[in-house]
């Protein structure tokens, strides 16, 4: 063997999406113990397996063991491949839940990735596909990530409980990436949403607009919230509204929020109006954080910003979630990665909270799935 | 004399002397430059074509592009490491002499033996790392990948050697250094006009080789066993300034040439087992890219291992310190190279070893040759590791005290408890005391606080146990000559002559310890020098000094001092007391760290009662306590008491900390009141805010106790200074929410996986304040000064404002500025005065300078725009980010400089690993270099590797398709087993048996992963010697992938058992009706040609099928399909590691062994299929039926193509035939001699003929210029006679006129 295969330990499932992430990137095995050993219903969920189903498809050679309960799971990684494929995802968990991962792994593929994936589009508990589509896609052209076959596309819609929706994704393969310096956030110049509504009342998501708008228009005037009213077989399999809104700087920084109704059978009915006034709410609560990228995909530029030349990299953010902590902790044990971490006050009265500046020198990561020719 | 010797000027006639002397001539007569031609000949360089013209531009437009180089990053260290000089050539080159003369060049030092590398210091910004390849092939390979400059010496007495060109070949395939050719040998030479072609020769065959134009140096000679001292000194001015170009492999991967390597095994282990795996330390410069700790390395030659531990120590052989002298000092002028045993400082991790001077080596040199000889055959003969006789060493720690076993100390450490520091602290103390006794004397008493009183100590007695440690070791090896040793090795250090060749065994370290504590013990333990007491005094002084400055100071400062940068700062000042001889204890150097974790942890335990220490373990830094744990066997008992002392000053340093922390807090509850009371005041009375107001501080408090730092709720642990903790102490507000991650990561084990960041106290966007404070994150909101369009606007007026104030008088702007000024400084009236115009005048000029700035800028934008192009940009670009690399981390201290950064390159670093295998210490040979070259993520991993590869034009034989060869890709040197492939026009790639002749093919084998596009070579065995060139293949990587497309051709025969018309039933093509199944609709066809396709399987016999074809089949056809067959490659990866061979073999290791040299050395043959084997073809005739035509179709014929009855000719008739004629020998000869005759006659008359046609010719020339004469007489004749009737006929007529006149007269 070329070397003892040095693989890194875990308990428990939380952030098992980062560890297969980290482990796929790196070369280095992982495995992971104890999963949900004491609950009542042990080992890995459906969506779990889903998920490592998926990350199986888009790679070759890899191995992967889970003992007779579930409780334990060894990964040995492959390398990344790619190509054209299909993926059923579980409805128990929202699309976003898998393509987070996917946005990690996609530049890195021998093959551009071109995947249809199938399931829940939007629920209360994932990023939705519609905030990753605004928020996470422009991140990535940062990092030179872009082109022709560079595009997210929702075909369907599917809420939660059945799911039904269907999405596209497909990402060009880069070889490096390159470093990025986003410290100026910028101003919000625009705030852009789409209210949908699926197997409802088509008026529904006016309602929404409107009082989503009643509260941003009182910061910014230059707003205009879509309504996407799904019918057919694209609607999907459930009913559900919801409303995902975005926030546009002057210097290309994207900040989202979102809200979606509650599942059919589950909780309380919704009324739009409320929805629409949280919705915003948790807008302007994203803004107050602010930062350069929004809260859900600090974790994505820190992993791009590590796997860059080895050059300086610095992003401006919010104050850090605990799943970015953990990710930031991941890192570090994988890619020997330390960032270094310094609190902005926010100088000016009126700009928010604290913020935080991420520096970290890239670990000259290229990718060595791509063929050359 | 010699006037007459002087060679006549001449004068130049061409070269470019001439040039300028005939163009000067030119100029002055007033016919000169280029451009004046052009002047004078406007219609010459006018355009003649368009057309033309836009091709040439294009040519030279291709030219220019050709010569850029894709801009890279500059990633070059601002202290790069030293230049890495690798000296190859064949055997008896004169390589060594090379390198020691180089040293001697640039250091005025002889070193008899070098071993190893040899890091010299050769200017104010260069270093170099000289080190000797030796011809094997290893070598070669290893030191090719690392060096950034070869001197390549040839014999030119001899010429070329296969070493040379399989160096430059391997240099190819792995980056290009810079490589300069050295002739030597050139005073074998006795024919001047020899010597010069044979250097044209090999110059220009070099050429061939490296680039036409490379530099090759002649070494004219030896005098006296060296080269001339000034070929040397413009070689080393040579080497001193050549710049060199980023070599992609190098870049990007981390790479040590190894100075020093030390065992650090517990000697109980190889006690046990001595074949046990070892752990080593290695020290050397970092080259290429960042170290990360934890990464993976690879040694060439031994193996793939991760760095258990990576420390970077004071640079050994600095460079100068920035001075504004041209030339080096001469204290400046260091060596370094411990294998070879010289070297001025050797640092540890926490200990630094220092050389004793000349100044310090004893008087008499009767006494030193003997002991000298002694120890190094002591050296030599013992065979047990300094831990083995650590082991049953003895220390006495007075000069006259009872000598203290290491069963003692080991005993007491055990016997004693952790708790119980108190008696540590005691024998401390009594140790303690003897030291001041010296102090006191000398008079340098102190009245010091007792905690900067004891840090003194503490170190003095580390030191002092540094040396009992030492000294037992020496009391164990020679237990009878201690103080003859004593003042013997100090002398050897000094002594780098004659007597220094044998001196130091191979395996340094050890005995580099060993020197430098029996010398110290000669300082300490006599104590007869009342410089070294002076010297002790010196030292308590600067401790006495820090001390008190870090007393007035933050606690935290006293931490640092035990940093190792600060040791090296103490060592400074030493040294310029002229100190040399000291050695600071081993043990009292705790890292920064270390000690504020002990210091938080404390206080966190008492805060929150939850403990750290399990983040600590994992923590990247290395905490003091496992080191200790590392050292258990080597510490002793005093040590223990050290850490005692140590813990309790940070028990006093952590209190005070909490002291600071509180009284911040403080600080900041009042700003935060006032903040909230402001709120409050906006907001109207709320009531419930205040209460609220009070909670946040009471959460703030609380958090401000558990969180201390972001940086640290991340990673857990610290490195950087305590104040810059204060400062996030206070910026952070009460915005993080996170709890402690220990707790948290445990109680969320397997909570819900999800990358939101929920708003867990949602803020009332309905209230003005709530919706003001994100006011300015709109474009609607308040702009930064620098950015708001309408100050800017306004900025520009005032600046055009100033312009017209200018002329008019500038008092005006002035004045304000000036108020300012008194106000600030109302005591100094006399200045004021002075000062105001003096004010105005510099604003002015600012506002000038300000405006002549943005006029440039303009101007700049304007200039630039037309002329950027997109390499411009592009470099522009790259030159931006590494400023921005360069600045960001500048102004860091190293020791958190590294954690982010990893370990930068130009570090003197020392690599702990684990797990080495035990040959790689006994074996080891300092003349073969130790590489660790750093692979980049899952380059440690193993899959399958595409290549391209092409067998070596040289290389005499072709590969073969599994056969094992030796690659040598990335760092590595392995053996596997390659398949050959070519790639068909469909994509396939086709196996081939053996790889081409003159082309390139595919290869793929089972081994590392390495990076696209790194360069790779094969060789065939680095075992021995061959007169062949070694070099078999060589090629690039292509692709990696978990799995192979490789296929063979695989062809499947069946014979028809019935036929229909066009269908036939065919069978023996496959065994089972399944098989038919999977290959239903494939094509076949049948030898004749008959094209056909699988329809379906049939029940009867099985493996039968129903197949259709174009044409009827007969019987006697055969069937057969055409398939190709995936091939599995053997997973055989097999490092060569020729390192772990015994010294004296390491250029024997063999692999596997291939399938014909096995049976070459069995000797057994290779039995050949009946089938195989070549026999005579015997082919019936054929027999062809004469072609039938009816007669019908006769008739029908038109009469050409009808079939003729020829008449058969008859045979001659007896007439015709003549019988053949045979002659006797005597008729043979007559006639042979017939012939002859008539030859000879033929040639004679042809000779005739000729001669008469000359003779003809001749006479008609003759007679034709016979006639012409004639001819021309006769004309001449007329001419005469012509004229004479013509002077006649004027005559007659003349008289005739004359007559009339007469007549008329």
């Amino acid at each position: 063997m070329a070397s003892q295969q040095h693989s890194l330990s875990y308990v428990g499932c939380n952030f098992l999406r980062q560890r297969l992430v980290l482990s796929t990137l790196s070369g280095r095995p992982v495995k992971i113990r104890k999963i949900r050993a004491k609950e009542e219903n042990p080992g890995l969920r459906d969506f779990e397996a889903s998920f490592i189903r998926l990350i199986d498809k888009v790679t070759n050679g890899s191995r992967i063991e889970i003992n007779q309960t579930g409780t334990t799971l060894y990964y040995q990684p492959g390398l990344l491949y790619g190509g054209v494929l299909e993926h059923d995802c579980s409805p128990s968990r929202s699309i976003g839940y898998y393509l987070e991962s996917l946005l990690c792994l996609a530049p890195f593929m021998k093959h551009p990735l071109r995947i249809v994936l199938r399931g829940v589009t939007n629920d209360q508990v994932d990023p939705s596909v519609d905030v990753l589509k605004a928020t996470a896609l422009p991140l990535l052209k940062k990092f030179g990530i872009d082109g022709e076959g560079f595009e997210l596309k929702i075909t369907r819609r599917g809420m939660p409980p059945k799911g039904g929706g269907e999405v596209t994704f497909a990402c060009p393969v880069r070889k490096v990436l390159q470093p990025i310096q986003s410290t100026d956030p910028g101003k919000i110049k625009r705030i852009r949403g789409t209210a949908y509504s699926v197997r409802v009342s088509p008026q529904i998501a006016n309602r929404i607009v409107d009082s989503a708008r009643s509260i941003l228009n009182k910061f910014i005037p230059d707003i205009y919230i879509y309504t996407d009213h799904m019918k057919g077989t694209s609607s999907g399999k459930s009913p559900g509204f919801g409303l995902s809104l975005v926030a546009e700087t002057t210097s290309g920084t994207f900040l989202g929020a979102e809200l979606a109704s509650n599942p059919q059978g589950q909780g309380t009915a919704v009324l739009p109006e409320e929805l629409g006034l949280n919705c915003a709410k948790l807008l302007l609560e994203e803004i107050y954080r602010g930062g350069c990228v929004d809260s859900t995909n600090q974790s994505l530029v820190l992993l791009l910003m590590t796997l860059g030349q080895q050059d300086v990299s610095k992003v401006l953010l919010g104050p850090l979630s605990p799943y970015t902590i953990e990710f930031l902790r991941h890192l570090r044990s994988f890619f020997q990665i330390m960032f270094k971490i310094e609190t902005k006050p926010s100088y000016e009265e009126l700009q928010g909270g604290e913020k935080v500046l991420m520096t970290c020198v890239g670990i000259g990561f290229s990718n060595l799935s791509k063929t050359i020719k | 004399m010699e006037e007459k010797d002087r060679k006549k000027h001449h004068k130049k006639h061409s070269g470019p002397k001439a040039d300028k002397k005939r163009k000067r001539h030119l100029n002055d007569l007033g016919l000169g430059d280029d451009e004046d031609a052009r002047k004078r000949n406007p219609k010459a360089f006018a355009v003649q074509s368009a057309v033309r013209m836009a091709r040439t531009f294009h040519r030279t437009q291709d030219l220019k592009t050709k010569k850029h180089h894709i801009p890279v990053v500059d990633r070059t260290p601002l202290e790069p490491p030293p230049v890495a000089v690798v000296v190859v050539g064949p055997p008896k080159v004169g390589k060594s002499t090379l390198i020691k003369c180089l040293i001697r060049n640039f250091t005025r030092q002889k070193l008899i033996e070098i071993r190893g590398p040899v890091t010299i210091v050769s200017g104010k910004r260069r270093r170099l790392t000289i080190i000797e390849c030796g011809c094997d092939i290893n070598t070669m390979i290893d030191l090719a990948k690392v060096a950034d400059l070869v001197l390549m010496l040839i014999d030119a007495s001899f010429g070329f050697e296969m070493e040379t060109f399989e160096f430059l070949n391997i240099c190819q395939v792995h980056g290009f250094p810079k490589i300069m050719g050295v002739l030597t040998h050139l005073d074998s030479f006795k024919n001047n006009k020899q010597l010069k072609k044979t250097k044209k020769r090999l110059k220009h065959r070099f050429w061939t080789e490296v680039y036409p134009g490379a530099k090759l140096f002649y070494l004219s000679g030896m005098v006296y066993g060296e080269y001339p001292k000034q070929e040397i000194h413009n070689l080393g001015r040579f080497i001193s300034v050549m710049k060199f170009r980023p070599l992609t492999w190098q870049t990007s991967h981390p790479y040590v040439l190894a100075d020093r390597m030390e065992d650090l095994t517990n000697p109980e282990h190889v006690r046990v087992n001595p074949k046990c795996d070892r752990k080593v330390s290695i020290y050397g410069y970092l080259r290429g890219a960042c170290l990360k700790n934890q990464s993976q390395i690879h040694m060439p030659g031994v193996g793939d291992f991760t760095v258990c531990d990576v420390s970077f120590l004071p640079d050994p052989c600095a460079l100068p310190e920035q001075q504004k002298k041209r030339s080096l000092n001469e204290k400046d002028k260091l060596i370094y190279a411990p294998l070879s045993g010289v070297g001025g400082v050797v640092y540890d991790k926490d200990a630094v070893y220092i050389d004793l001077g000349r100044s310090h080596a004893p008087q008499d040199e009767k006494e030193e040759v003997r002991p000298n000889h002694e120890l190094v055959q002591s050296l030599i003969s013992t065979h047990s590791t300094i831990d083995v006789k650590m082991a049953s060493s003895k220390v006495s720690l007075f000069m006259d005290s009872k000598p203290l076993g290491s069963e003692d100390v080991e005993n007491q450490e055990f016997v004693m408890p952790k708790e119980e520091k108190q008696i540590d602290l005691k024998t401390g103390r009594v140790r303690r005391k003897a030291v001041f006794e010296e102090e006191n004397d000398n008079g340098a008493s102190d009245e010091e606080e007792g905690q900067d009183e004891e840090m003194s100590e503490d170190e003095m007695d580390g030191s002092e146990d540094g040396d009992g440690d030492d000294e037992g070791e020496s009391d164990k090896e020679m237990p009878g000559q201690e103080l003859d040793l004593r003042s013997a090795k100090r002398m050897k250090r000094e002594e780098t002559t004659e007597e220094a060749a044998g001196e130091l065994p191979a395996f340094a370290d050890s005995d580099d310890d060993l020197e430098m504590s029996s010398g110290e013990e000669g300082e300490t333990d006599l104590d007869e020098s009342k410089e070294e007491a002076e010297d002790h005094g010196d030292k308590e002084e600067s401790n006495e000094k820090e001390s008190s400055d870090s007393d007035s100071e933050s606690s935290s400062r006293q931490i640092s001092k035990f940093a190792p940068c600060e040791l090296g700062r103490e060592d400074k000042e030493r040294r310029e007391n002229h100190n040399l001889d000291h050695r600071l204890g081993k043990k009292v150097v705790p890292t920064t760290d270390s000690g504020n974790c002990t210091a938080e942890e404390a206080s966190e335990s008492e805060a929150e009662g939850s403990s750290l220490e399990e983040e600590e373990e994992e923590g990247l830094n290395d905490d003091s306590e496992a080191e200790e744990s590392d050292r258990k066997g080597i510490q002793s008992a005093p040590e223990k008491n050290v850490d005692g002392v140590e813990w309790a000053e940070s028990k006093v340093v952590e209190d005070e900390d909490g002291g600071d922390d509180i009284e911040n807090l403080l600080k900041e509850e009042e700003e935060y009141g006032e903040e909230n009371d402001f709120s409050a005041d906006t907001a109207g009375a709320l009531k419930w805010k205040e209460d609220l107001t009070q909670k946040a501080a009471e959460a703030f408090l609380r958090q401000q106790q558990s969180a201390p730092n972001l940086r640290k709720l991340v990673y857990g642990t610290v490195a950087e200074d305590a104040d810059e903790e204060d400062d996030a102490d206070e910026e952070l507000g009460g915005l993080f929410h996170v709890s402690r991650p220990d707790k948290e990561s445990k109680q969320k084990a397997n909570a819900l996986d999800c990358s939101k960041f929920p708003v867990e106290t949602p803020q009332d966007w309905d209230l003005d304040e709530v919706m003001n404070s994100i006011r300015d994150c709109f474009v609607t909101g308040k702009w930064e000064a620098d950015k708001d369009a309408a100050k800017l606007l306004k900025d520009d007026e005032e600046l055009y404002g100033d312009f017209e104030d200018l002329e008019t008088g500038a008092v005006h702007k002035g004045k304000p500025a000036a108020e300012g000024d008194e106000a600030g400084s109302e005591g100094e009236k006399e200045d004021k005065e002075g000062k105001e115009p003096k004010a105005e005048e510099e604003e002015e000029k600012n506002k000038r300078m300000d405006k002549k700035r943005k006029l440039k800028e303009m101007f700049d934008a304007e200039y630039d725009e037309g002329d950027a192009t997109y390499f411009d940009d592009l470099k522009e670009e790259m030159q931006k980010q590494t400023q921005l690399n360069r600045a960001e981390f500048e102004d860091q201290d190293d020791e958190s400089r590294v954690q982010y950064e990893g370990f930068r390159p130009g570090m003197y670093v020392r690599i702990e690993i684990e797990n080495i295998p035990c040959e790689f210490v006994l074996n080891f040979d300092p003349h073969y270099p130790i590489i660790l070259g750093g692979l980049g993520n899952s380059e440690g991993n193993v899959g399958y590797v595409q290549l391209r590869l092409k067998k070596h034009r040289w290389y005499k034989k072709i590969l073969k398709t599994r056969d094992p060869i030796i690659f040598s890709l990335g760092w590595r040197r392995f053996q596997t087993i390659p398949m050959y492939y070519i790639e068909d026009h469909n994509g396939r790639h086709r196996l081939l048996k053996y790889s081409p002749q003159h082309m390139h093919c595919g290869a793929t084998f089972w081994g590392p992963i390495t990076p696209q596009g790194t360069g790779f070579l094969a060789i065939q065995s680095v075992s021995g010697t061959t007169p062949d060139f070694r070099i078999a293949a060589t090629g690039v990587v292509l692709d990696l992938d978990k799995s192979i497309t490789v296929v063979k051709k695989l062809k499947l025969t069946g014979f028809p058992f019935k036929i229909y018309k066009n269908t036939s039933f065919i069978k023996g093509m496959f065994n089972s009706p399944l098989e038919v199944a999977k290959f239903e609709g494939a094509a076949i066809r049948t030898v004749s040609g008959i094209r056909g396709q699988i329809k379906k399987g049939l029940r009867k016999p099985e493996g039968a099928f129903r197949a259709t074809f174009e044409d009827k089949l007969l019987m006697s056809d055969i069937v057969f399909m055409r398939t190709w067959y995936p091939v599995s490659i053997p997973a055989f990866y097999n490092p060569v590691t020729s390192l772990l061979k015994p010294a004296g073999e390491k250029d024997t290791w063999t692999g596997m062994k291939t399938t014909g040299q096995l049976r070459h050395e069995l000797g057994i043959r290779l039995k050949q299929k009946k089938d195989s084997l070549y026999k005579p073809i015997v082919r019936e005739k054929k027999h062809f039926n004469k072609l039938h035509i009816p007669k019908a179709l006769q008739k029908a014929l038109p009469f050409k193509n009808k079939p003729k009855n020829h008449e058969k000719k008859a045979k001659p008739t007896k007439d015709q035939w003549r019988p053949a004629v045979i002659r006797e020998p005597h008729e043979k000869k007559i006639s042979a001699l017939l012939t002859a005759l008539s030859t000879v006659h033929s040639y004679k008359i042809k000779k005739a003929k000729l001669n008469h046609r000359q003779h003809l010719k001749d006479y008609l020339r003759k007679k034709h210029k016979e006639e012409e004469e004639k001819f021309k007489k006769q004309k001449e004749a007329k001419k005469k006679l012509f004229r004479i009737l013509g002077q006649k006929e004027k005559k007659r007529q003349k008289s005739s006129l004359k007559g009339s006149r007469e007549r008329e007269k």
